[in-house]
């Protein structure tokens, strides 16, 4: 990738910084981001598509006459304009500002986001791992429609602000995706797996997506009857974090402060069940989220969200904070940088192994369509299995999945001592889940 | 432009190459509580060279319209490195057009002190609606999208796309529970579209307020009346993305279950996507890869009629292309697309359709779906129980769910008060979100859908 993280560009930022000042404003920051991404598609057995990507934006965040305004261009030229748009827009329509200043340049963690060899990833590499994976789905069975693909960027980003930061940051990532399809009749089995990561470690593994998909082909051979009325689930760990959802949402600082998390009175208090440790580490070398200061200049550091299912804290980033009067907590948008489940005791295998009669829940579709929020969940079984005397049996379908996450994640919540690829997630088994069936 | 786009496209080498160079200005107001939560405006401007070589796809999306001789270059390279079958694309006649906007009321002639304003009115009507109104979420948006496309077939086009339209949303509660309504409005035609909405404000948090204390329906199969908004989310979720054909044309069994002439429902059915209805947030004169847009019968009397398709998707299958190729962002190849889908009216009195009801559930305005195949799920906003062909009591979280070969057979009553809301849409396919489309039908009775509940 070609730099444009050069000195002249932080002048011309910073040149921008005292544009906002001259026009009024009383606190500015700009932020550049350029990224550079290669992606390859495969298709029923060829490749489809391969492309690049080069994109930059420029964001000005000002604030005047005590109101927010934020603009966004493409071009490093447009930055006047871009400063320009964002001091009009704050002072004609302004969102209220909580804050006065940005706060001064503060030592930081480094953390490792950038990897070389992520960055020596081809297109010609990526167009054969998916033919890989292609060929070992394929050899299921040639009556599957597959697609397959992965992709390769290289971004980095300048935050200068009027406290003082001036912050550079590069990132790299790499992802996977694999999909089969078995059609048979009206029915159909759909089967997705996908990995990312900042550095192209061994995690970096055709064969165990590939495994993973034809390990579901496989279990779906067969269709059973679907358990009914409240059943143990087996969650593996993409599903444990799906289930997660609704926490997020109440551990971020503006729905808290908002009035709208249900969380907002229970600082302290014993919200899941006991098993549960939550942190927010964004200082773990190449995890996605992975950052050594937020948007607004403020130092990320690592950060226990529930120890042992009492919650310990929210998150909050600059306005949100002078909005809540509290600290901020390093944390953009008031989301977890990077959440991390702390792992069980038990092997998954033998998690699985001491379910009598119970569901495997694979893929979910519709989840997040009821009050989210609320922790409300009702979803159809996009992918799941019945699990009797603790192996699966066969593949349910027609069943819909309903109850409350908050409820579920305070009752029995036992979690396995493996984690997935990435370190963050183990898998889980819930109890209590209401299951419908037609 | 066009001159610049041409010369450009002398550099190709591959089979067929485009370039789409897009210039957009948005503005986004948002009201969360009694303050003002996030003002942001963006001007930006960007592109895509696509190109086919033997079949095989090369892209290169780029910030600077500058160097556009450099992308049209890399993407044939690209192209070059995957192609190795042959490249099948349909014949449309090329375009040389250009199609400014045609607004009635033009968003960008008001001031935003006016936009704040008014939407500052709404989000007092919802605040001050009742003491169990926590919270509300009211958005402006306007976006002022321009377009150009050319393509070595020879093909120019300017397409400016303006889109203006706002989101109300009330948050109720009662202790623990928590309840929202909502409304959206979107027209690409005028501004007047986001003004005069005080009614539609007072409903959404009166009905937010009132789902606190509707009980949610029971689980299990159930005959349900679907709205216009909620029968033209189904349409658009359950049957409209299998209609798409860039995921029937390489996967010979879907292409056996998608045969045109397979009977899919009841004789009075008919399903129709139309690029053309100008007033509509999913209609445009031009498809992103220059072709006009069609109006397309997906199911004539009751059999499966036609796909949508793209260029490649057309050829492929033997069919004429339908305008279907969209792409949300300039950085996008454009990707097989609904556009306005509905179901055309039936000849059944609304009221006939409740008269046959003893017991059942209508479910009102489309909140979200989600499709995997044949397989959907999707909620409605609110509910009502029907008793004796009589609407009843307010439901709350009525999530339906089902096989949609098996759903549209059950379709057994389809009223003539279609409808096709104006909506800002939003549509995702494979990254690419939120697509504007708009979707409606008039009121449609099923028997047996499974509802989802506790």
């Amino acid at each position: 990738m070609r730099s444009v993280l050069t000195a002249s560009t932080e002048a011309r930022l910073k040149q921008g910084l005292e544009e906002a000042t001259r026009l009024g404003a009383s606190a500015a920051k700009l932020r550049l981001r350029h990224e550079d991404k290669l992606e390859c598609e495969f298709e029923a057995g060829e490749v489809k598509s391969a492309g690049s990507k080069e994109t930059l934006t420029c964001t000005a965040e000002v604030i005047a006459n005590g109101r927010r305004g934020a603009s966004i261009g493409n071009r490093l030229d447009d930055v006047s304009t871009i400063v320009e748009r964002a001091v009009a827009l704050a002072k004609a329509a302004g969102s209220a500002a909580h804050f006065d200043a940005y706060p001064a340049a503060a030592d930081t963690t480094p953390v490792e986001t950038r990897s070389e060899r992520t960055l020596a990833l081809s297109a010609d590499e990526i167009i054969e791992a998916s033919r890989r994976m292609d060929e070992l789905v394929k050899a299921y069975g040639s009556d599957l429609y597959i697609r397959c693909g992965g992709d390769r960027t290289a971004g980095e980003s300048l935050l200068v602000t009027t406290g003082g930061a001036c912050h550079s940051h590069e990132r790299t990532t790499w992802s996977l995706g694999l999909f089969a399809q078995e059609t048979r009749g009206t029915d159909m089995v759909l089967a997705y797996d996908e990995r990312s990561w900042g550095d192209l470690n061994d995690t970096y593994d055709v064969e165990a997506l590939a495994e993973r998909i034809l390990e579901d082909l496989r279990r779906a051979e067969t269709i059973v009857e679907s358990p009914s009325g409240r059943v143990k689930a087996y969650l593996p760990p993409d599903m444990l974090s799906m289930f997660l959802w609704p926490v997020t949402l109440g551990i971020s600082g503006r729905n808290v402060a908002k009035g709208e998390s249900p969380l907002r009175d229970r600082l302290g208090q014993q919200v899941l069940a006991p098993t549960l440790t939550l942190i927010d580490d964004p200082h773990q070398p190449f995890a996605p989220g992975a950052r050594s200061i937020d948007d607004d200049g403020i130092p990320t550091r690592r950060q226990t969200l529930f120890e042992n299912g009492v919650l310990q804290r929210f998150l909050y980033d600059l306005d949100t904070a002078g909005l809540a009067k509290t600290e901020p907590t390093g944390n953009p948008g008031c989301w977890p940088n990077n959440l991390v489940v702390q792992p069980g005791t038990q092997p998954s295998a033998e998690l699985l192994k001491s379910i009598d009669d119970g569901l495997f829940i694979r893929d979910l579709i519709g989840f997040g369509q009821s009050n989210i929020m609320n922790g409300d969940v009702s979803a159809n079984v996009g992918l799941g299995f019945r699990i009797k005397n603790g192996e699966i049996v066969g593949r349910v379908k027609d069943t819909m999945i309903a109850g409350n996450l908050y409820e579920l994640l305070a009752g029995n919540v036992q979690l396995s001592s493996d984690l997935d690829y990435t370190g963050r997630f183990p898998h889980a088994v819930i109890e209590g889940l209401a299951v419908s069936s037609k | 432009m066009r001159d610049r786009l041409l010369e450009a496209l002398k550099k190709s080498t591959a089979d067929y190459a485009e370039i789409r160079a897009e210039f957009t200005d948005n503005t986004a107001l948002t009201y969360r509580g009694p303050e003002i939560d996030r003002a942001e405006s963006s001007s930006c401007c960007g592109g895509i060279v696509r190109a086919c070589t033997k079949g095989g796809w090369g892209s290169a999306a780029f910030d600077s319209v500058e160097d556009l001789d450099r992308q049209v270059e890399e993407a044939c390279r690209c192209a070059a490195l995957v192609g190795h079958g042959t490249t099948e694309l349909a014949q449309v006649e090329p375009v040389d057009a250009e199609r400014p906007a045609q607004l009635e009321r033009d968003f960008r002639g008001i001031g935003l002190d006016e936009k704040v304003r008014l939407m500052g009115s709404y989000n007092d009507i919802i605040l001050g609606a009742g003491p169990a109104i926590e919270s509300s979420y009211v958005v402006y948006m306007d976006s002022f999208r321009r377009v150009h496309f050319a393509s070595t077939r020879g093909a120019y086009y300017m397409e400016e796309r303006p889109q203006v339209g706002c989101f109300l949303v009330a948050t109720a509660r009662d202790g623990a529970l928590v309840q929202r309504a909502h409304s959206s409005t979107g027209s690409p035609t005028t501004y007047g579209i986001v003004v005069g909405l005080e009614e539609k404000a007072r409903e959404v948090a009166e009905r937010a307020q009132a789902l606190l204390k509707a009980p949610q329906p029971e689980g299990g199969p159930h005959t349900v009346i679907l709205n216009p908004r909620m029968a033209g989310l189904f349409t658009h979720e359950a049957f409209g993305h299998l209609s798409e054909a860039d995921f029937i044309h390489k996967n010979p069994k879907l292409r056996e279950l998608m045969a045109i002439g397979r009977e899919m429902g009841p004789a009075n059915l008919n399903i129709i996507d139309d690029g053309t209805l100008s007033d509509r947030v999913g209609g445009h004169a031009f498809d992103d890869e220059g072709t006009p847009t069609h109006k397309t019968y997906l199911i004539k009397e009751g059999r499966l009629a036609g796909h949508l398709h793209s260029l490649e998707t057309a050829a492929r299958m033997g069919a004429q292309p339908t305008g279907n190729a969209r792409a949300v962002h300039w950085t996008d190849p454009p990707i097989v697309r609904m556009t306005n889908t509905y179901i055309d009216n039936g000849d059944t009195p609304v009221d006939e359709l409740f008269d046959g009801v003893d017991k059942g559930v209508y479910a009102c305005d489309g909140h979200g779906g989600q499709t995997a195949f044949e397989m959907f799920t999707f909620s409605a906003s609110y509910g009502h129980r029907i008793e004796n062909g009589q609407k009843g009591e307010l439901l709350r979280d009525v999530i339906l769910t089902g096989n949609v070969f098996e759903t549209l057979k059950s379709m057994d009553g389809i009223a003539n008060d279609l409808t096709v809301p104006e909506g800002l849409g939003g549509c995702g396919k494979e990254n690419q979100s939120p697509l504007p489309v708009s979707f409606g039908a008039p009121h449609v009775r099923i028997r047996n859908v499974v509802i989802g509940g506790k």
